[in-house]
């Protein structure tokens, strides 16, 4: 049951926080190793999802500083993630898929805690109080990293496609 | 009041979120009309909150599927695999191993490790000569039980029912 209802939202995160797939998979699949462990610690008065997802982060962040997961490069964008919610209109849908592209290579630039904020709020379009609550920092720290967060992208974006007024 | 670009762009992300109250609102609308640079970023911003919401959600893998199912069963195999330490009649084991794990710890890391040496030592010593003594007590006693016990066999075989001299006896 439990891998029916989270395992996707565990993953999901996992990849596009590290960006490489197979390493999703093992990180999901240790993730779901400590969920079993520490099931008798959960106390019913939290959120489960909220739990669950404090406990990923927890796992993700710390191999991240423990092997240095930034210096690995990111899958290549199109393999898993462009063919997923094009536009219907060809010349929008190709922008937008290379708009795609350079944000998910940039995302690796982020440091780790800013890269999480963004990825729960833009992606994942958690709620402030449910990120601040996985995050464990108060709203207003969690909303100026996902300002700074979002701004260092968007001039990625902005260097990349040059002087392009329809970004 | 002007803003600077750089206030402006602190200001960008609440002000794409709705967050801005009325009079900051109108004064970044009226900085972004003027500004190109400022106005080419929060379209940049606008395409990096698009972007990211493009991303789509991924199933995951069978193979990762069978492998997060197995993973409680081979928690269960190994925690029924240990069960039997916990069986309360093994209980007894344990605090007798317990209380002389920690006699031997006394032992090992005390500070009367050379004296607890010697009085062992000294115990093994008298232990052994008392059992050299009592070997050859048990030695002696041995010899004088197979002499009492030729005589014996000499009277016995001596005796009248047996066809054996009376007088011999009595001698």
């Amino acid at each position: 049951m439990l891998v029916n209802a989270y395992a996707k939202r565990v993953f999901n995160l996992a990849y596009q926080f590290g960006g490489s797939y197979q390493e999703a998979e093992d990180m999901t699949q240790d993730i779901f190793l400590k969920l079993y462990g520490a099931l008798s610690k959960y106390d019913v008065r939290r959120d489960f999802t909220a739990w669950l997802l404090t406990l990923a982060r927890n796992h993700m962040i710390d191999v991240y500083r423990r092997t240095k997961w930034e210096k690995a490069s990111r899958d290549e964008f199109d393999e898993h993630t462009l063919s997923a919610g094009e536009s219907a209109d060809p010349e929008t849908g190709v922008d937008a898929a290379a708009n795609r592209k350079i944000i998910w290579d940039g995302l690796n630039l982020l440091p780790p805690d800013i890269r999480m904020a963004v990825i729960l709020r833009d992606i994942q379009d958690k709620s402030y109080e449910e990120i601040a609550e996985v995050m464990s920092i108060p709203i207003g720290t969690l909303k100026s990293r996902i300002s700074r967060g979002r701004l260092q992208l968007a001039k990625i974006l902005r260097e990349k496609k040059g002087h392009d007024p329809d970004l | 009041m002007i803003l600077t670009c750089d206030r402006i762009e602190e200001l960008l992300s609440p002000y794409l979120e709705g967050e801005l109250g009325d009079e900051e609102r109108r004064l970044v609308d009226l900085h972004l009309e003027e500004c190109p640079d400022c106005r080419l970023l929060f379209a940049a911003l606008n395409g990096t909150r698009a972007a990211l919401r493009g991303f789509p959600e991924l199933e995951i893998s069978e193979g990762l599927r069978a492998r997060l199912q197995a993973i409680p069963r081979k928690k269960k195999r190994l925690g029924a695999a240990l069960d039997f330490l916990i069986r309360p009649a093994l209980q007894p084991v344990f605090a007798t191993a317990a209380v002389f794990m920690t006699l031997v710890s006394f032992y090992l890391f005390g500070p009367y490790k050379a004296a607890i040496d010697r009085s062992i030592n000294r115990k093994i010593h008298h232990g052994y000569s008392q059992v050299e003594k009592l070997y050859v007590k048990a030695g002696s006693f041995r010899d004088r039980l197979e002499a009492s016990t030729g005589s014996l066999v000499v009277s016995i075989k001596n005796l009248p029912i047996f066809g054996g001299d009376k007088d011999q006896i009595q001698q």
